[in-house]
């Protein structure tokens, strides 16, 4: 049983598309009013993963960025390598100021904080979905334990561990 | 381009200005850019993970 849908519009990068849906656990994104997706990550999304942007329960939003070739942004996305979904992430996080940016990448989540977004990423969406009654806390801990079996999200092993145990020493599982 | 202060070691001073006055770079901002890149690149694991344990932090307990 889920919570009640939440109004906020979130931005997301490619990656949190890209291990939800690996992870068969898209549809936490379907928590959120909005889900806005710039040109070059939709791009990205489609090349590996066909019809995660197809789901039913999400209101994906393709967003078409222009004019970031000079500003903030710029300066930045030169200084920390950012790649072209990245930035269009940002910029358009930086134009919805109130929603929350998804991003695994640590570059573009360093540059986020520096300007202010709030940032999260996939595994902070998998455990949210317990205290958001969308996954059981079992079912968040198998999810979590088959990561490295059926996700491209590398975490070290002695983190995952980590974050397995927490999960378990929370909900008492 | 925003603009951020810092408080750089005499030493690290000199060696940012050598930098620019040999040619290597166009000036100071450029060297800070790129050590900042660099720094970035090379430290990412543990961003990652630092970034990973505030992630599980929010998921555990956060507003929303």
């Amino acid at each position: 049983m889920a919570g009640n849908r939440l109004k906020r519009k979130v931005v997301c990068d490619a990656g949190p598309i890209i291990h939800l849906d690996e992870l068969q656990v898209l549809h936490l994104l379907s928590d959120f009013g909005h889900v806005l997706v710039p040109a070059q990550v939709w791009l990205e999304v489609k090349k590996h993963r066909a019809n995660a942007l197809n789901h039913t329960g999400i209101k994906f939003e393709k967003v078409i960025v222009e004019n970031i070739s000079s500003g903030v942004l710029s300066g930045l996305s030169k200084a920390f390598g950012l790649d072209a979904g990245e930035i269009e992430a940002l910029s358009v996080a930086q134009r919805n100021r109130d929603c929350n940016l998804f991003t695994d990448d640590a570059a573009a989540r360093l540059v986020a904080s520096q300007m202010g977004f709030e940032v999260h990423g996939t595994i902070g969406l998998i455990v949210r979905a317990i205290r958001r009654k969308q996954l059981s806390a079992e079912e968040v801990v198998d999810i979590l334990a088959s990561v490295p079996q059926k996700s491209t999200l590398y975490i070290k092993p002695a983190l995952l561990n980590r974050i397995v145990e927490d999960v378990k020493n929370e909900y008492r599982v | 381009m925003q603009t951020i202060e810092i408080e750089l070691p005499d030493q690290l001073y000199k060696g940012v200005n050598n930098l620019v006055k040999s040619g290597w770079f166009r000036d100071q901002n450029e060297v800070l850019c790129e050590a900042v890149r660099k720094f970035i690149e090379s430290h990412r694991p543990e961003l990652i993970e630092k970034f990973i344990l505030e992630d599980v932090e929010w998921g555990l307990h956060g507003g929303e």
